[in-house]
């Protein structure tokens, strides 16, 4: 059989044999979720925008917006370490975008009692996807603490000020931090980084990839969802990131999974598309 | 390759001028002729004019890796690109601005003419105000005299013209200059170049 992939449905596959190989196992979502489910974790979900349809049993379900969450909702609650990647479609409104679209999104989810060692797993497996997709050309993956940018604003600004500072911190947006009074810490991070609250462990690994990983601020950009390190990674030629993730703890106590810990992240598959002519 | 985009119009050439002076120089940029692109392949850089509004639409796809910006259009848009400095260029404010006679009714749905319908949906909102948005595109002193609107959300620079329309400003948003932007994946690879530039037309 001679059959012509797409670059986005190469790479698919190319990370899908990556999680593979490093013990993940396959998640498919073969069910819809109700409506509710999502509507109250709104501040783990990217876009506010749920697709909604009315089941044959009257009951109102989401046509999904995330994996994730189901991820972690189908996690029973056991000892260790567990797993996951999916490969799936999910439906959401683009930022400036008028309708719902199709993404594709590829990902994984570990979750359980996590060491700093498998952060620092996660993070050189973000690494490879992108190293996987990039096809020869250059990445960068940018690598920060969501909670230290957390701890400093908690004392330091009322709500409508932290919202504020927090889009200067995703735009690298010095003089505005200036102007708002943001704490010199903060300013500090976004101008050189810094190793504030990381392990040991993930030190490690940062400097043995220092050509390709980053300490860079920008990636914080949600402090309601992610509660330790941030990444978000990017591949030259392509405008746009094309994977993020961190670590999540809060949803997980948020559903009632008080031991667990999680981090993950998601490749967008999309950006791929059109971006190569061959 | 460095993409430059710089927005048509009087903000743009001052923001020209201080490449210029610089050392980025593309000829033909000043010229009163229809090109709208410039290369200049010793320096393996190239600018273009675009509208004010497009230049971050530009930069957040990526089509220019930078580009100058009025804050106004990207307190307007919102979009996802680095802004790496204020280039202390056409310095004005965004206020609110109404008749000289005018009281307002806090119980009211206050009428609000204006080009930036983000800005002015966004500070109302922060002060719980319920308003009614009406958007033009452009003589926004027009509205409040004819009673379109009760006020306008508008940039102010000197305050002659409101002042010749018996407008006068009542509250103030924001200050406004122009602001160097950065596609967001560009920075990461060409971060280099782009802070040199950024320093020799701060200088």
């Amino acid at each position: 059989m001679n059959l012509k992939l797409r670059p986005e449905e190469r790479a698919a596959l190319n990370l899908r044999s990556l999680y593979e190989s490093r013990g993940y196992s396959f998640y498919r979502m073969s069910r819809f979720e109700e409506y509710d489910f999502y509507a109250d974790k709104k501040d783990f979900l990217t876009s506010k925008s749920i697709l909604t349809f009315t089941d044959i049993n009257g009951k109102l379900m989401a046509l999904r917006p995330d994996v994730t969450l189901s991820i972690i909702k189908h996690i029973k609650n056991s000892e260790g370490v567990q797993k996951f990647y999916y490969d799936e479609k999910v439906y959401r409104v683009p930022k400036n975008a008028d309708s719902f679209r199709e993404i594709s999104q590829a990902g994984i989810e570990c979750v359980g009692e996590l060491s700093s060692k498998d952060v620092c797993e996660v993070l050189e497996l973000a690494l490879e996807s992108l190293r996987a997709i990039a096809g020869g050309r250059k990445f960068i993956l940018d690598v920060a603490h969501a909670g230290i940018v957390a701890t400093l604003l908690a004392g330091a600004a009322d709500e409508p000020n932290k919202s504020e500072i927090l889009k200067c911190i995703a735009a690298k947006n010095i003089h505005g931090l200036k102007n708002l009074n943001a704490p010199e810490k903060i300013i500090n991070l976004v101008q050189s980084g810094g190793f504030e609250n990381f392990s040991d462990e993930l030190i490690n690994t940062i400097e043995n990839h220092k050509d390709e990983i980053k300490v860079d601020y920008s990636a914080v950009n949600n402090l309601n969802y992610y509660n330790g390190i941030v990444f978000r990674g990017f591949i030259e030629g392509i405008p746009e990131s094309i994977l993020s993730g961190g670590q999540y703890d809060g949803l997980l106590k948020l559903m009632g999974k008080k031991n667990s810990r999680a981090v993950g992240f998601a490749v967008y598959l999309d950006e791929i598309r059109g971006d190569e002519n061959d | 390759m460095i993409n430059i985009a710089l927005p048509k119009g009087r903000l743009g050439e001052k923001v020209y001028k201080l490449f210029a002076a610089a050392g980025y120089e593309f000829p033909g940029m000043l010229d009163n002729n229809r090109r709208l692109v410039f290369e200049n392949e010793k320096l393996n850089m190239r600018c273009f004019w675009v509208k004010p509004f497009d230049v971050p639409v530009y930069v957040e796809r990526g089509t220019a890796d930078i580009g100058a910006a009025g804050k106004d259009i990207l307190l307007e848009r919102s979009p996802d690109v680095y802004e790496l400095a204020d280039l202390k260029a056409g310095f004005c404010r965004m206020a609110v601005a109404a008749k000289n006679d005018f009281i307002d009714e806090p119980e009211k749905i206050l009428r609000v003419a204006t080009e930036f319908p983000n800005i002015a949906q966004n500070y109302y909102f922060s002060l719980g105000r319920e308003i009614d948005i009406i958007t033009l595109r452009g003589s926004l002193e027009l509205a409040p005299v004819l009673g379109l609107s009760d006020v306008i959300v508008d940039i102010v620079e000197t305050g002659t013209t409101l002042r010749e329309n018996n407008l006068s400003v009542i509250n103030f948003i924001a200050d406004l200059s122009a602001r160097l932007i950065a596609n967001k994946s560009a920075y990461k690879f060409k971060g280099e170049e782009i802070n040199k530039i950024i320093s020799e037309i701060s200088k």
